[in-house]
């Protein structure tokens, strides 16, 4: 009895152990069904997330050509090595540890590149290094067991085939920024987009659409398959630009190691022929990752290689400014051609002398004479009569003082002075006597290359100025771009009035004038030179910096031209003797070339000839 | 006949549960290994190994318990002395001395120790009759029995299964009657023990136990593998991905995925149908473990079947846990799924103890 009892009580407590079993196992069974049922999507997504890999397709960037479809912005295979923090089997430090040697890169350079993207999603790769070199590539392929968060990833990667040689205009391309993100929708990161020039300008077409391909990965990494749905890049569009290499190669290697810029352009159409800079820049520096020693010591140098000279340095004109007012004058009849000026060195304005550039003078001047020889007392004395407001009215007329509106970034407008300017911006009355200064293109007046070659050029043209542009709107049209027409303005300007300066420009080189040198047999080149006096006389380079800034701008043929050409040598002294050679130079290629003359092997005996000493 | 009796007596429905259990077994094992270059073969292993544990449960369920108990002193002895042979003379795999090499076979001793312990705690307390509630004396005799092995264990070290011996004792002593207040007692010495302990823990048993009060502080190190099973078994949904097609076990995200995370490959590639059969049937075994306690003609019979019950239901509550981020991470096997030899003969051979109590129940 005692016995039976004993076993009950012991088989109750085994009852109650029963209780415990089905409250366990209904716990666990709530388990699997949070998981399996309720967040089997959250699940499921991580399982493909594990499973799928994205390999990024970069598409090649469109490449730019010259305006013979001579390439200047190519592409080139290259690769990157890329680390996805997400599923990586390691801690980042191991990953850096592994990595250091292998790839010749310091843990400190390795840990700084991973950190500064630690606010991006993980499954983003982040690049540790651009344009890997084979002995990366084959570290990273041989270690892809051991390391399957690193991987190799494939990018086509721009090559600036010529260099430093019109690196302005086409500018150079960097990774995307976060602020540009964050406004456009189209860019995902790790996008390289245009950061200056024509890259800038006309990155939406250049750049292409990147495609995916998605493959089955095990836990080490390893591909096991490619999932059918590869999505091909889409390469960006190729464009053809209006630059005429040969010519861009005469005015650099004439320019050589001076300080200053040049501008080809066709007045008829506004296409740029040439855009020279210098100093200038390797661009292909960028299309790699610059370093931050290479870009330092390009920013720090005194010259501003980076600056784009040709619209953006905006300096006095000097003499050139004397075919703007000459025009001016013969289109307000207030003069003639025919009135005659006696230069005896010097003139008086409002009791202070005024000095010509050649001291003991020229003696009896007329208009032609004025300009063949860049009179400065005929051109005070013309300014003096006109005054500012007519001068500044047609020289705005002309194409001064304003943005041409060409297809690259920062152009800057220069300063076409008047009586409301002076009032609104240096609140003083316009004094009569900065008008004589104005006349010969010194004082408050401010011209870039650009504006010289589009304003004389179009002046030469019958006062028909068109949108100076490196790209032809309706090539951009056929690709389905909405492209406005080049702009295109013409202002009245007598038949007479333009025969009479472009005569008197005709003589500058061919008749015993300032700047004999531009001249090009068989083709009537006609220009002016200019000297425009340093006004800041800034002190960082002692000697060339007092030295004045050298003009020159020529056009040909004489009538109806088909080339303008500006030069600006900053500090470079007398234009004829600096700012006329490069200027001779795109001339003469430019008519060799039009009349069947030319060869590259000779145009290269030429340069080389022509750079030495 | 006696043997006519087994085929009579025998719980053919218990016994249709396991093999069910070990058919999704050997289907999920398969599926887990089938690309391995060091395991391919497992599948068929663990087919031998269950034939050989089915042989020994009808054997041992065709002896009468009161004989196996009666000989306990010396096969008692006997897994002493093969426990310090292990520690002497095992090999040591993944960095326990836990193993040792009979032949074609590897065996570790201690899983098939932990049977014997079953039957020596069983006897020691169904001896002492007419007890309410043990008293401290009674409570470290016992404690012995089950702690010599256990202490051999642990300095192999193998801590998961020193672990899995305490459920012999904690049941037997509850069944057999501790007094309320001991009870909190015991439960505030086990909570202080601890911290007391903790020093003494390796890193990596002390990663699990982090790891399991914060999982996603760490999912790249020792978070790794349950992250992984929980991907596993939340992707498979309600009726899974195939079998042969869950991704994280064939593609290898899975850790251990043939033997301690068997269950995660069953709910990836089964689903919640898959796992509910499984639990369910391993619930089933459960109750009729103890439906076969209630029933048994003596103490003694009580006894064994609660120990084998509380080896199964600490597995099952313990892996299970485990492979849904319940429980810390512990290396103990899922009973009749997980692959491994020991672990299957012990746990058919504890399946012999229970249908052998079973089928003497109407004796009288």
């Amino acid at each position: 009895m005692q016995h039976r009892d004993g076993l009950e009580l012991l088989r109750s407590r085994v009852s109650m152990i029963g209780y415990a079993v089905a409250i366990v196992l209904s716990v666990l069974v709530f388990g699997f069904w949070q998981l399996q049922v309720v967040q089997k999507s959250h699940y499921a997504d991580l399982a493909e997330k594990n499973r799928i890999k994205e390999i990024r397709l970069v598409a090649p960037r469109g490449k730019i050509y010259d305006r013979y479809h001579k390439i200047l912005a190519d592409n080139r295979p290259s690769y990157n090595i890329v680390f996805v923090r997400e599923n990586s089997p390691h801690k980042v430090e191991e990953t850096v540890a592994a990595l250091a040697n292998g790839l010749g890169m310091s843990a400190e350079e390795l840990t700084q590149k991973i950190d500064r993207k630690k606010k991006d999603p993980p499954y983003q790769p982040i690049t540790l290094k651009e344009d890997a070199g084979t002995g990366d590539v084959a570290y990273v392929m041989a270690h892809a067991y051991e390391l399957p968060e690193v991987s190799v990833e494939f990018q086509p990667r721009r090559l600036y085939r010529e260099g430093q040689v019109a690196a302005h205009a086409l500018g150079y391309i960097g990774e995307v920024t976060e602020a540009q993100l964050r406004e456009s929708p189209d860019l995902k990161p790790r996008d390289m987009v245009g950061v200056q020039g024509l890259e800038l300008v006309y990155d939406a077409v250049l750049r292409g659409v990147d495609g995916s391909r998605h493959v089955v990965v095990n836990n080490s990494g390893r591909e096991i398959e490619t999932l059918p749905d590869e999505v091909k890049p889409t390469p960006g569009h190729d464009i053809y630009t209006t630059i005429d290499l040969d010519l861009q190669k005469a005015a650099e290697d004439l320019i050589g190691d001076q300080v200053g810029a040049a501008v080809v352009l066709d007045p008829r159409t506004g296409e740029i022929l040439a855009l020279v800079s210098k100093p200038s820049f390797d661009p292909n520096l960028f299309a790699s990752g610059i370093t931050s020693f290479d870009y330092k010591t390009l920013q720090d140098n005194p010259d501003h290689p980076f600056e784009n000279r040709a619209i953006r340095s905006a300096q006095p004109p000097g003499s050139i400014f004397k075919i703007i007012e000459a025009a001016a004058a013969l289109e307000s009849n207030d003069i003639t051609s025919l009135d005659h000026v006696y230069c005896s060195g010097s003139s008086n304005f409002y009791g202070r002398a005024f000095g010509c550039w050649v001291p003991k003078g020229h003696g009896n001047v007329d208009m032609y004479d004025a300009i063949v020889h860049s009179c400065d007392v005929y051109f005070y004395n013309l300014g003096n009569k006109l005054g500012i407001d007519k001068i500044s009215q047609f020289a705005s007329l002309a194409g001064l003082g304003r943005k041409t509106g060409v297809d690259l970034p920062g152009e800057l407008g220069g300063l076409v002075p008047s009586q409301t300017w002076i009032q609104r911006v240096k609140r003083v009355k316009w004094s009569p006597i900065d008008t004589i200064n104005v006349a010969i293109g010194q004082g408050m007046i401010n011209v870039t290359p650009i504006q010289a070659a589009w304003a004389i050029g179009g002046l030469a043209s019958g006062g028909r100025l068109k949108q100076p542009h490196l790209v032809d709107p309706g090539q951009l049209r056929m690709i389905g771009v909405d492209a406005p027409e080049v702009h295109s303005e013409t202002y009245t300007v007598r038949e007479d009035t333009v025969e009479t300066v472009a005569k008197a420009m005709w003589g500058v080189v061919n008749d015993g004038g300032t700047a004999t040198i531009a001249r090009v047999d068989g083709f009537d080149v006609a220009g002016k030179t200019g000297t425009a006096q340093v006004v800041n006389k800034s002190a960082y380079k002692k000697g060339s910096d007092t030295e004045d800034h050298a003009w020159f701008v020529g056009f040909a043929p004489y009538r109806n031209p088909e080339i303008v050409v500006s030069v600006l040598i900053e500090h470079g002294g007398h234009g004829g003797v600096t700012a006329a050679p490069p200027a001779h130079a795109v001339l003469d290629m430019y008519y060799k070339k039009k009349t069947g003359h030319f060869n590259e092997g000779t145009a290269q005996k030429v340069a080389s000839l022509m750079s030495q000493p | 006949m006696r043997l006519r009796d087994l085929w009579h007596d025998f719980d053919w429905t218990l016994f249709c549960a396991i093999l069910v259990l070990s058919a999704i077994s050997l289907i999920e094992i398969y599926s887990a290994t089938k690309n391995s270059q060091f395991e391919q073969y497992a599948a068929l292993k663990q087919l031998i190994w269950i034939c050989i544990g089915i042989g020994l449960l009808f054997i041992v369920a065709a002896l009468d318990y009161h004989i196996i108990s009666e000989q306990i002193p010396w096969l008692y002895m006997a897994g002493i002395g093969v426990l310090v042979y292990t520690l002497a003379l095992g090999r040591t795999v993944s960095g326990s001395k836990s193993w040792i090499v009979i032949g074609p076979m590897r065996l570790q001793p201690s899983e098939l120790v932990k049977v014997i312990v079953i039957v020596a705690v069983a006897r020691y307390l169904s001896e002492l009759r007419n007890v309410r509630y043990l008293n401290l004396e009674q409570m470290i005799k016992a404690g012995l029995i089950c702690g010599i092995p256990v202490a051999l264990v642990a300095m192999q070290p193998d801590l998961g299964t020193t672990i899995t011996f305490l459920p012999i004792l904690g049941i037997g002593l509850l069944v057999r009657g501790i007094k309320p207040l001991t009870f909190v007692i015991m439960l505030i010495c086990f909570v202080l023990a601890l911290p007391v302990a903790w020093p003494f823990l390796g890193q990596h048993q002390r990663d699990r136990i982090t790891n399991f009060v914060n999982p996603e502080k760490d999912l790249k190190g020792s978070g790794y593998q349950v992250n992984q099973s929980k991907i596993a078994i939340g992707s498979g949904g309600a009726l899974g991905k195939g079998i042969f097609k869950g991704s994280q076990n064939q593609l290898e995200f899975l850790p251990t995925r043939h033997t301690d995370f068997i269950l995660a490959v069953v709910g990836e590639e089964m689903g919640f149908a898959g796992v509910g059969l499984t639990l369910g049937l391993l619930g089933f075994i459960l109750f009729r473990a103890i439906n076969t306690a209630q029933t048994a003609r003596d103490e003694l019979g009580l006894f064994i079947v609660m120990g084998v019950f509380g080896i199964y239901f600490f597995h099952t509550l313990e892996n299970v846990g485990m492979v849904i981020g319940f429980m810390p991470m512990t290396g103990i096997p899922l009973p009749f799924m997980s692959y491994g030899g020991s672990s299957i003969i012990a746990v058919f051979m504890a399946m012999g103890l229970v249908i052998g109590v079973r089928r003497r129940r109407y004796v009288n």
